[in-house]
């Protein structure tokens, strides 16, 4: 499968994101030629154990970041994560089910990912909002970058850059308080190898996931 | 959900079950090597059943932990890369109904997964129960409802994971289990579909709700002796 960057956006230190950048970004897709094509979809759950005693004291025994996540281009597949211990799981999409029988963990935070895709020459991209599944607060922007010809993550790298290069110069004439920022995992260290799948996607979504939630405890111990 | 009925039937029949059941089925039979895995939440993790706690804290003190919750990881061992599912097996249908029919129906939920699911459940806090090797043979094939029916010998590893070590936990015995996918609408026709399969089955063995074992039958030894000598001729 076609391989693909998931970028976020990282405000400005002092700022925070908000439906405006959202806007402008989307403007700046299709102001660089982009062909808007539908709507996509992605959610992120992060769990946590349904323990008997306190939380806190069980901290060592069970992970605190455990993640199901579902990706738009296999929608019968959900993903876990658990980034601590570098495991990532590729399962049908009754997996929730079985998870919500079992009653060892419940829902701490789910989040959708959802917004517009585009099409841009051989690149596919998808811009969305991330709000909680049952609000339409904006608590982050997404960008996924999905270059259609090619599956290795190697061999792509050099044309990812150089498109990431002519959109970050796009973005910039906007002057927006913040930029799309790509960290990309030590896939290796899952257990994935060079070739694209949908585990890669998962993995990048939990780093973004940790990204998110870096921003806002910096926003909120800063208001502190 | 599913239905299922199990029994148990002596290895030296086994054959001619195979032979009768090739006649009834039509089909080829598939060959079984399934590592099975049963994992349950550790003593802190799992939801808190208030009634059952309430009741065992009368007898025995509040010194309970939450009842454990239980999954089956089943490796498919004949696959040329093996394959892995996870398996929930929920409560029974319960009531009046339920009690008189000679077939249980109960929640099932499986999901395939990737290889590294025993790494997951252990991450999480699960732990190895038991685990087992099932070695036999299964037929699917659809006869008013999709049946399968598998007939292995059930083996226990004497090491961990050891499944080229695993010896019969019942030698001489094998174990035949019938089940059909059904839902909360279609159930009774399902019901009705197996038990009327098992009927077929019955001059071998007698299958019956898992839990309620029958045992071996008397008129085995005599329908497998004519079964062999027909050479399964016989047809439905």
């Amino acid at each position: 499968m076609p391989l693909k960057w998931v970028l976020h956006w990282q405000p400005n230190a002092g700022s925070t994101v908000n439906s405006q950048i959202l806007s402008e970004v989307s403007q700046c897709v299709e102001s660089i030629n982009g062909l808007k094509q539908g709507r996509w979809k992605a959610t992120l759950t992060l769990y946590k154990p349904h323990t008997r005693v306190p939380e806190p004291s069980m901290a060592a025994e069970f992970p605190r970041d455990f993640l199901g996540v579902s990706v738009p281009e296999q929608p019968n597949k959900y993903y876990f994560i658990i980034r601590g211990q570098r495991i990532v799981l590729e399962a049908d999409s009754s997996i929730q089910t079985i998870m919500e029988k079992l009653q060892s963990y419940k829902t701490r935070i789910a989040l959708n990912f959802d917004g517009f895709q585009y099409q841009l020459g051989d690149f596919q991209l998808r811009v969305g909002k991330v709000s909680p599944t049952h609000s339409e607060n904006l608590r982050g922007i997404v960008m996924e970058v999905e270059y259609l010809p090619i599956s290795s993550m190697e061999k792509a790298r050099q044309i990812m850059g150089e498109f990431l290069e002519i959109w970050q110069e796009a973005v910039s004439k906007r002057s927006l308080p913040g930029q799309f920022m790509h960290i990309e995992p030590n896939f290796a260290e899952y257990g994935l190898a060079d070739h694209y799948t949908s585990q890669h996607t998962a993995v990048q979504y939990a780093i973004v996931m940790a990204q998110l939630i870096a921003t806002v405890q910096a926003v909120q111990s800063v208001r502190n | 959900m599913e239905c299922v009925v199990q029994g148990i039937i002596e290895t030296q029949h086994v054959e001619a079950l195979e032979i009768l059941l090739q006649g009834l089925c039509g089909v080829h039979k598939e060959r079984l090597r399934i590592h099975e895995i049963c994992l349950k939440s550790g003593p802190n993790l799992g939801e808190f059943m208030y009634v059952y706690f309430f009741l065992i804290c009368l007898k025995s003190g509040p010194n309970l932990g939450a009842v454990a919750s239980e999954v089956r990881l089943l490796c498919d061992l004949e696959q040329p890369e093996p394959t892995w599912t996870v398996r929930h097996i929920g409560g029974a249908m319960r009531g009046a109904g339920a009690e008189q029919i000679s077939v249980l129906v109960r929640t099932m939920v499986e999901s395939k997964v990737s290889k590294n699911v025993l790494r997951l459940f252990y991450a999480l806090g699960y732990k190895l129960d038991h685990e087992l090797l099932r070695v036999g043979f299964a037929f699917h094939f659809q006869r008013g409802a999709q049946i399968t029916v598998t007939v292995s010998s059930v083996n226990k590893m004497l090491k961990l994971h050891a499944t080229d070590e695993a010896v019969p936990v019942t030698p001489g015995i094998q174990m035949v289990e019938v089940t059909a996918p059904a839902s909360a609408e279609n159930y009774t026709e399902v019901v009705s579909a197996v038990s009327s399969f098992c009927e077929y089955l019955a001059p071998l063995l007698h299958l019956s709700k898992p839990g309620i074992s029958t045992g071996v039958v008397p008129t085995a030894a005599a329908a497998a002796a004519s079964l062999m000598s027909d050479g399964g001729g016989t047809t439905l």
